[in-house]
């Protein structure tokens, strides 16, 4: 399993999608000025997305495939109950945060970024395989 | 040309959504998504289940748009992840098609960027995009012409200046933002995928219990006396119970709220307890090899009166509601009991038809859930606050006012309709004055987008 690799990629995916929502609901932030502030929230956003890649989703890749289990069938078995949680989880605080603008672009990020990173982990194996 | 469809719908669900409140455009996002369903899955639309949910999704759109109420909203959107999961596959559980359609409505784009192919169960892969390619690309000139402008900004007032009036303003990012949102959603649902291997497993569970090939005499013969005596005995108690009850229901006075009150909320407590106690009995004794034993019929017409008996323990709680509702009118809460008596009923005429034709406890979970999503439809055609109104104003023998003021909004312009019929204390008349121009303020204030049948009926006609 390519770690380093994916945990990069999804990072990249996170800050690219919370601050395209960021500077989407509040325009007023969308000055050149924020330029260095942007860049450097970039190493907040890799930490995070490392902490949650590698506490909710490579545990499933370690441990089911020391059970035999190849990347497809780890994804085709945990992916969808994994994804319906966290899209749970993270519908409830956008929704406890009344549609607040940092809520919705750290959740989402959240999500779609580590709902790429199972599909990053599971096509892994599957170019070994090919 | 598919991709074209699923943008035009995305434009069209911020058209509909954007910056709105529900109401109509739930209705038409719902033919949206039939239209859509039907246009990617043709062949899956002629499906008798499908067509029978598109049915039901046609209805909970049309209870949006006419009633308006949260329990109709509730329900499109339950009819919505039961249609995207009965396109997937009509054959499963409706507990299934509940699954399938939220993980497509969650996943569906990222479940397809992995490539599977339903058909062959083979992973087809997809040409993975180069991302670092990509952000090298576009984020090494971005970051490059960022650097410099902040200098030239800097060397030059003239530069400064042209670089501070380039204004945004012009574009809603946050439109275009919902807009992908609704692609998102849309791509979703154009394919619906399944959850394995919970849908296969689900497609190979049979109804019936199988017959095992060994069957131990002895066993059974002390099971079927311990269950024999047991519901025996049961059957027994309930009988004096039910006795006791009617008596209690002829000879009492019931004139007071808090007698009817406690006789019904007392016989609700025996009911559900009865009645969890009752199917759990049953499905112990019936859980297996007892339903093949050529001994069984005692225990199993001994079962069948207990059903029937706890059925006439429902209807005797049906009468006490009864009772109550037309001394002191109807409520959510006896409305609740209602319903808590019709799914009560169903259970035990399950649980009866389980046992006579052999069935398995998966068989209950299927067809309950069926009827329980089939009531939460029902239900949802029906606009509770206005006939909670109409019959406690017209056929309740008393009412609390107070009651019907605080309901929602949907109730202002009946009550307001009645305020001549109504003899109630000045304070309250102008609190209902009160909240039927609040309710018109609402409906005028409203899009197009927002509207409902109210408006369209009331408020176009009385302007």
């Amino acid at each position: 399993m390519n770690v380093p690799s994916n945990i990069s990629k999804s990072s990249l995916l996170a800050f690219v999608v919370f601050w395209a929502i960021s500077f989407a609901t509040e325009t007023d932030i969308l000055t050149i000025d924020m330029t260095p502030y942007v860049m450097f929230s970039f190493i907040p956003v890799f930490l995070v997305s490392s902490f949650v890649i590698l506490s909710t989703v490579c545990p499933f890749f370690w441990l089911l495939e020391k059970d035999g289990f190849d990347k497809t069938q780890v994804f085709m078995g945990y992916f969808p109950y994994y994804v319906i949680t966290t899209f749970s989880i993270c519908a409830f605080f956008i929704i406890s945060s009344d549609f607040d603008t940092l809520a919705i672009a750290f959740f989402a990020s959240a999500f779609i970024s580590t709902s790429q990173a199972w599909v990053w982990f599971a096509k892994e194996k599957s170019h070994e395989k090919v | 040309m598919k991709h074209i469809i699923t943008i035009i719908a995305a434009f069209m669900f911020s058209i509909l959504f954007y910056d709105k409140h529900i109401g109509l455009n739930l209705s038409i996002f719902s033919l949206i998504t039939i239209a859509l369903l039907a246009f990617y899955n043709p062949k899956r639309m002629k499906n008798k289940t499908v067509l029978l949910t598109v049915l039901a999704y046609l209805l909970t759109a049309i209870a949006v748009f006419i009633q308006h109420t949260s329990l109709s909203i509730i329900a499109n959107c339950a009819v919505f992840f039961t249609l995207v999961g009965v396109v997937s596959e009509h054959k499963t559980s409706i507990y299934v098609h509940w699954l399938n359609g939220l993980y497509t409505s969650i996943a569906g784009f990222f479940h397809r960027s992995f490539g599977i192919d339903k058909d062959t169960e083979k992973v087809s892969l997809k040409k993975d995009i180069d991302v670092w390619h990509w952000a090298k690309l576009i984020g090494i000139p971005a970051v490059f012409i960022v650097v410099f402008v902040l200098l030239y900004k800097n060397g030059n007032p003239m530069f400064n200046d042209l670089i501070n009036k380039i204004n945004f303003d012009f574009i809603n990012l946050q439109w275009i933002l919902f807009s992908v949102l609704g692609y998102y959603l849309f791509s979703n649902i154009s394919r619906p995928i399944q959850v394995e291997p919970a849908t296969s497993a689900d497609l190979k569970t049979s109804n019936i219990l199988s017959k095992p090939e060994t069957i131990s005499e002895e066993k059974l013969k002390k099971e079927k006396q311990l269950g024999t005596t047991l519901i025996g005995l049961l059957n027994t108690l309930i009988i004096f119970y039910i006795i006791t009850d009617i008596a209690s229901l002829v000879s009492t006075e019931l004139s007071s709220a808090p007698a009817l009150s406690s006789q019904v909320h007392s016989g609700i407590n025996a009911l559900i307890a009865s009645i969890v106690i009752a199917i759990v009995i049953i499905l112990y004794f019936f859980r297996g090899d007892l339903n093949f034993y050529s001994e069984n019929k005692t225990l199993k017409n001994l079962t069948y009166l207990w059903i029937i008996l706890n059925i006439v323990l429902v209807a005797l709680i049906a009468i006490k509601n009864h009772n109550y509702i037309s001394s002191f009118g109807l409520t959510y809460k006896r409305i609740g009991v209602n319903v808590y008596i019709l799914l009560t009923l169903i259970g035990l005429i399950t649980t009866f038809l389980k046992v006579m034709s052999v069935k398995n406890l998966v068989y209950l979970f299927r067809i309950n859930t069926q009827f329980a999503f089939v009531i939460l439809i029902a239900l949802s055609t029906i606009n509770w606050d206005k006939t909670i109104t109409e019959y406690n104003i017209h056929k309740a023998k008393s009412f609390d006012i107070d009651y019907l003021i605080k309901l929602t909004d949907n109730n202002a312009i009946q009550l307001y309709d009645a305020l001549d019929e109504l003899n109630i204390s000045n304070q309250n008349e102008q609190r209902i004055r009160e909240k039927y121009d609040r309710y018109l303020g609402d409906l005028l204030s409203k899009t197009w987008q927002e509207s409902n049948y109210d408006y369209y009926s009331v408020v176009l006609k009385r302007l």
